[in-house]
């Protein structure tokens, strides 16, 4: 039964292998090469090859431009926040000597990522709602006037970063403190030992040890925020005044409502090359600061 | 669990799911044939209950026919069905808005079906349907599509605020209004603000759903989506006008609430708003709703004419179906239709006028009254760009609410960016020459 042996490993992997290469692998080349096609859904054309004429299309969208610059202000917004608060968090429950009561945190911190993005956002949509919701509520209790939280154009990108953090830190500090706790000890009472106080500790010590898994997180958090559409579109849909309306969804609803399928899958050709860019510089970057 | 017994394991199920594959359905021999019809749709609300009771009564009474029905949020529907349809999937029976129609019609999966309109005498008799309904059903010389129903906009108005208001009929009863005089007497009657502060604690009227807001106004003060050589005329005096009277009751006197907190629907379920414009099929919502004394009307005059903004729900036919499919489909398309009383019940003004006429339908005090508006309703451009024209609409009405445009400006931009994408599109901007101007 040697030969089992030996192939055993291989079925087992073959229905995610092939899962991968049917919703993967394929999209990822029939989307290259529908970037060079026009392919209208509703024009009654055949496709026909037009080079690089959907890029060129898109580099003069103003729409796209402009929803790409709503995308890059939500990364700038979301990542630099959610891992900060994700690190602080993590050494926060490090510092915990208690082990149920880090157990419970981390539970808590935990949960949200596991609703899933409609359930999280409807949730949100009523937290922020103008009238009746959460939030304000809570303001005029304290005397404070109502804010329009997704409804005007300056609030509405922060209120979905905040709603974002509340959904995805938890899952960015455990990763952390799971960094954190693969650092051994003795080095943590060396530096105390040496006088070193607790910021001197986090930033000699934890920082630097930690920082695979922290390019780990970074990396993972920038693109997952460079595809933002899920929360974006279930409470704002793109609004007000597009303020919030992300690549993604303009790609989605090119493709999908527009049936507008080669101009689409160009357009998130060029969303892949700048998420492969920008993970890129961040992977050299931290790289070349651990070396 | 040894790696041979996953392996048996893995075989069985590859096999079962190979047999189900194959399996057609039925359990041992039948000389009868049950032709299964698939029938998609977005009714995901209470008129989905509403339908699948119809479908229990079709498939009772043709037990040679089976209808399944699968319903889905209706942007997801619409992808699935293209993508279905272009695919040769598509459903033997699917619903289609009308405005939605022209990029489907386009797609070249939908068949015509107008024999259900002909012959002596004609399964659905044709005159018994609005004439400008079935003109926008048209497409390559033929129907492709029974309508089920006409949803327009109308007025929705809370009728305890309106009697606190004195404006009552002879009969004590609250009268809506229905000049333009008589709407902006009605708003400031119902408008509560003690302190002058723009925040009113009671508003006598609050926009809606801005762009179907606009849309019904549009037709009242003449305006227009195309012109008649076919260009668009986004931005034509009488469609500036219109969006012109929905900034205005914004300016001075602060009659409707801030854009940034405009929640009309939420305001009227609330009683805090009096008054507001909406479609029909709110009326479900409404039913759900205990406290709210509601009544309904056709849309005030503010313009110089009558009109509204209304769209329909129509059946549509796969094409490439064999003979017997096709004839079952027909009558299931027929039996919807010949059922409209009992579709107008989910909060719908069923297609048919002998279904309007009836007594039934008549003391449907919301559905008749929105009916009254049949003959003057501005049906959506048969645009196979009709997402992206109401897309620019949506960005122009916004704007021009906001005060960061002024309405020329903005439904300018929007031709603008309208033209500009058919162009990119490579599409014509109206679906063929039978087009309404």
């Amino acid at each position: 039964m040697d030969w089992l042996r030996r192939v055993a490993p291989y079925l087992f992997i073959t229905p995610y292998a092939l899962a991968f290469t049917c919703f993967i692998i394929l999209p990822f080349f029939v989307a290259f090469g529908l970037a060079f096609v026009k392919l209208e859904l509703t024009s009654q054309q055949p496709a026909a090859f037009v080079g690089f004429d959907n890029f060129r299309e898109a580099l003069g969208d103003p729409y796209f431009r402009k929803s790409l610059w709503v995308t890059v202000y939500f990364v700038v917004l979301a990542v630099p926040t959610t891992v900060a608060l994700a690190m602080a968090l993590a050494v926060g429950m490090q510092a915990m000597t208690q082990r149920w009561a880090r157990n419970t945190v981390r539970a808590m911190l935990f949960v949200p990522g596991m609703l899933n993005v409609a359930v999280a956002a409807i949730l949100w949509q009523w937290f922020f709602n103008g009238e009746f919701g959460l939030f304000n509520h809570l303001l005029e209790s304290l005397g404070l006037p109502r804010l329009p939280w997704i409804s005007s154009r300056a609030l509405a990108m922060p209120s979905i970063v905040f709603m974002t953090l509340w959904w995805t830190v938890g899952g960015s500090a455990i990763l952390l403190l799971a960094g954190l706790q693969q650092i051994p000890g003795e080095l943590w009472e060396a530096a105390s030992l040496d006088g070193a106080g607790a910021w001197k500790r986090f930033t000699q010590i934890s920082l630097p040890m930690v920082r695979p898994v922290l390019l780990f997180v970074l990396v993972i958090n920038t693109i997952g925020a460079f595809q933002v559409f899920g929360q974006t579109y279930l409470m704002t849909r793109g609004g007000p005044e597009l303020a919030t309306r992300s690549v993604v969804q303009y790609i989605y609803e090119t493709a999908f409502n527009n049936y507008r399928l080669g101009y689409g899958a160009a357009m998130s050709w060029l969303l892949f090359m700048l998420i492969a860019a920008f993970s890129l510089v961040q992977f050299f970057v931290l790289r070349k600061v651990d070396a | 669990m040894g790696a041979k017994a996953a392996l048996v394991l893995m075989a069985m199920l590859s096999l079962g799911l190979y047999t189900a594959r194959e399996w057609d359905g039925t359990l041992g021999t039948s000389d009868e044939r049950v032709i299964h019809l698939n029938f998609w749709n977005g009714f995901t609300g209470p008129d989905g209950r509403t339908m699948l009771e119809i479908i229990r009564q079709f498939n009772e009474s043709h037990p040679g026919i089976e209808v399944t029905m699968q319903r889905m949020e209706w942007a997801i529907y619409y992808n699935k069905l293209m993508v279905a349809g272009i695919d040769d999937r598509a459903p033997e029976v699917f619903v289609i808005h009308a405005s939605t129609l022209p990029r489907f019609a386009r797609a070249g999966f939908i068949a015509g079906i107008d024999e259900l309109f002909e012959g002596s005498p004609p399964r659905l008799p044709l005159d018994d349907f609005e004439a400008e309904l079935m003109r926008q059903l048209r497409y390559d010389g033929q129907t492709i599509g029974v309508p089920m129903d006409i949803h327009p906009q109308g007025l929705y108005l809370n009728a305890a605020l309106l009697r606190e208001a004195g404006l009552v009929d002879t009969k004590g009863q609250a009268r809506p209004p229905v000049t333009y005089d008589e709407f902006m007497a009605a708003v400031h009657a119902m408008h509560d603000d003690p302190d002058g502060d723009g925040r009113a604690d009671q508003w006598g009227f609050s926009w809606s759903m801005w762009r179907h807001n606009f849309q019904s106004l549009m037709p009242q003060f003449g305006g227009r989506y195309f012109n008649d050589d076919g260009t668009s005329a986004l931005d034509c005096p009488e469609n500036v006008a219109a969006l012109a009277f929905m900034v205005s009751l914004r300016e001075g006197e602060l009659l409707v609430p801030p854009p940034e907190n405009n929640l009309g629907w939420v305001g009227f379920r609330q009683k805090k708003v009096a008054m507001v414009f909406d479609g029909v099929y709110m009326l479900g919502d409404l039913k759900r709703l205990e406290g709210l004394e509601y009544v309904a009307a056709p849309m005030p005059q503010i313009g110089p004419n009558p009109g509204t903004h209304g769209d329909a729900h129509v059946m549509c036919l796969q094409e490439d179906l064999d003979d017997d499919t096709r004839a079952a489909a027909l009558e299931f398309m027929a039996f919807v239709s010949d059922h409209g009383l009992n579709w107008a019940d989910a909060g719908q003004v069923p297609a048919r006028r002998s279904a309007r006429e009836s007594e039934a339908f008549k003391s449907m005090q919301v559905q008749s009254a929105f009916a009254e508006q049949l003959p003057y309703v501005l049906f959506p451009p048969r645009s196979p760009a009709v997402f992206e024209l109401q897309q620019q609409l949506d960005f122009a009405v916004e704007k021009a609410l906001r005060g960061r445009a002024t309405p020329e400006e903005a439904l300018r931009e929007a031709r603008e960016n309208f033209e500009t994408f058919v162009r990119n599109a490579g599409l014509p901007m109206l679906a063929d020459s039978e087009a309404p101007s």
